[in-house]
């Protein structure tokens, strides 16, 4: 996320503009440290003394849906960056495809993040209006994943 | 506790094997994927050499007789529970009297055994400082045999609350190693290599080698061009170790497995390096694979590489176990 080693001044602004977030974790390498920072309730605190990885940095919160889109369509959005996969590895059909109807909670699509795989599932029943991003395609958090039309 | 409801013929309680015995004349056993084994029991919070159950021959099913969850690894054996699919290599959770079923093995890296871990581990004693089955003495595992219809088995913490629904990539395509389209293997050649004729030495390395049907958990018998020794040898009965690779007369190779007795006095040509013998334990029958030679830099390179990925399965595991990253309930 950075290549300067934060001062703990900057550390505090940025656990402080996660605590206004919906972030859950935050993972920052920098050359020679690595810290987290996590939820515990309201508050935004240093899990514990990281050490560098060579992970991609994970960002997580605990919702899946962005609500606030454009009706009539319901965006999936990513919940952490990483890739997003239309098929499980072991497999080639795709998990959904535009025009299937879904029930909520069914998974759409994975995101890869390093060895893990995470479930990108439906946010609601409704019919597949488009997947948003290519399979294999490298996403950012907060990114429309899926859009579904509301049934 | 769950209850086998098919003939799981060979079906058997695995840990990463016995170790250390073999001065006693007791062979490793252990699961013969133990990647497969270890992932398994990370995803559901266990410690990586807890007892799973290895399944080799489907259809296979299973009954929880309470909530439970559990994680399936190895082969992807197109799972359901009652009647919805499961994804391979994932933690999931079943509710009391529900049937889990696992059919034959499927997709383009078509394996040949699934590991089904449970939370804890499965709850049978240590013996000899391990829980894997001994087929051979006839004890370790569930009353020292392979699994039969009616059997229960008990997880030993069956009520422990962990999120499930995420999973792995599998190592198979986290790591892979082809040769020409076919698994291959790395060879470290062993005590007995330059008795053989030149010819027989670069025909190991060149061709390719089928499983043969008499191939199990105690050793894989391949088919492909005989090795021939330069003169008979005759050799004392001497200790060896799973992955050794033996020539008997007929000059078609047996590698042992995990099963394998400790000792043996047919000529060694070489080793499967530990760290494949993962890859090796998951060809099916019938399959070809190929040899590559190694040397001990790279083999214990290799085994750092396989290490390196379990590091990084537990803690990416551990992060979305406990962290509020997790997206699944």
């Amino acid at each position: 996320m950075s290549r300067m080693m934060k001062a703990p001044h900057e550390l505090r602004e940025i656990a402080g503009w996660m605590a206004a977030s919906n972030i859950g974790f935050l993972e920052l390498r920098m050359p020679g440290a690595t810290v987290r920072l996590g939820r515990r309730g309201d508050k935004v605190a240093a899990l514990d003394d990281g050490q560098r990885h060579d992970e991609p940095p994970v960002a997580h919160r605990p919702g899946a849906t962005n609500r606030s889109g454009p009706l009539p369509f319901d965006s999936v959005t990513s919940t952490s960056v990483g890739v997003f996969l239309h098929a499980h590895p072991c497999a080639t059909a795709p998990f959904a495809r535009a025009g299937a109807r879904v029930q909520a909670g069914q998974t759409l699509g994975l995101l890869r993040i390093g060895v893990l795989l995470l479930p990108v599932a439906a946010s609601r029943a409704g019919t597949v209006a488009a997947l948003r991003v290519e399979d294999g395609a490298t996403v950012g958090y907060g990114a429309a994943l899926v859009e579904l039309h509301p049934l | 506790m769950i209850e086998i409801l098919s003939n799981a013929a060979l079906a058997t309680v695995q840990d990463l094997g016995r170790l250390g015995s073999l001065r006693f004349g007791v062979g490793t056993a252990g699961a013969m994927d133990e990647l497969a084994l270890a992932a398994g029991n990370l995803l559901l919070g266990n410690e990586a050499g807890a007892a799973g159950i290895e399944i080799p021959v489907f259809p296979f099913k299973v009954r929880f007789a309470e909530d439970c969850v559990f994680a399936l690894t190895g082969a992807d054996c197109g799972a359901k529970l009652d009647a919805e699919p499961l994804l391979p290599w994932w933690s999931h959770r079943a509710r009391a009297g529900q049937v889990l079923t696992l059919g034959l093995p499927q997709g383009a890296q078509r394996a040949s055994r699934a590991v089904l871990c449970l939370p804890g581990g499965v709850d049978v004693p240590e013996v000899l400082g391990s829980r894997s089955t001994q087929m051979r003495g006839a004890f370790g595992g569930h009353e020292g045999r392979a699994l039969r219809k009616g059997d229960v088995l008990r997880a030993a913490d069956p009520k422990r609350a962990c999120r499930t629904g995420f999973g792995l990539v599998p190592p198979a395509l986290a790591l892979p190693l082809e040769l020409d389209g076919l698994v291959a293997l790395r060879v470290l050649p062993g005590a007995e290599y330059l008795g053989f004729e030149a010819a027989s030495r670069e025909a190991f390395w060149a061709g390719e080698w089928r499983i043969t049907a008499q191939s199990d958990r105690y050793g894989y018998r391949l088919s492909g061009t005989a090795l021939r020794p330069v003169a008979p040898m005759e050799l004392r009965s001497h200790g060896i170790v799973p992955g050794v690779i033996q020539v008997p007369h007929s000059g078609q190779p047996i590698i042992q497995m995990r099963d394998a007795q400790p000792s043996g006095g047919y000529p060694k040509f070489g080793t499967v390096i530990e760290a494949d013998l993962w890859r090796l334990g998951q060809a099916p029958i019938g399959s070809r694979i190929r040899f590559i030679e190694t040397n001990w830099d790279e083999a214990v390179a290799a085994l750092e590489q396989k290490e390196a990925w379990l590091a990084k399965v537990a803690r990416m595991v551990a992060l979305q176990r406990s962290g509020p990253m997790g997206v699944a309930a």
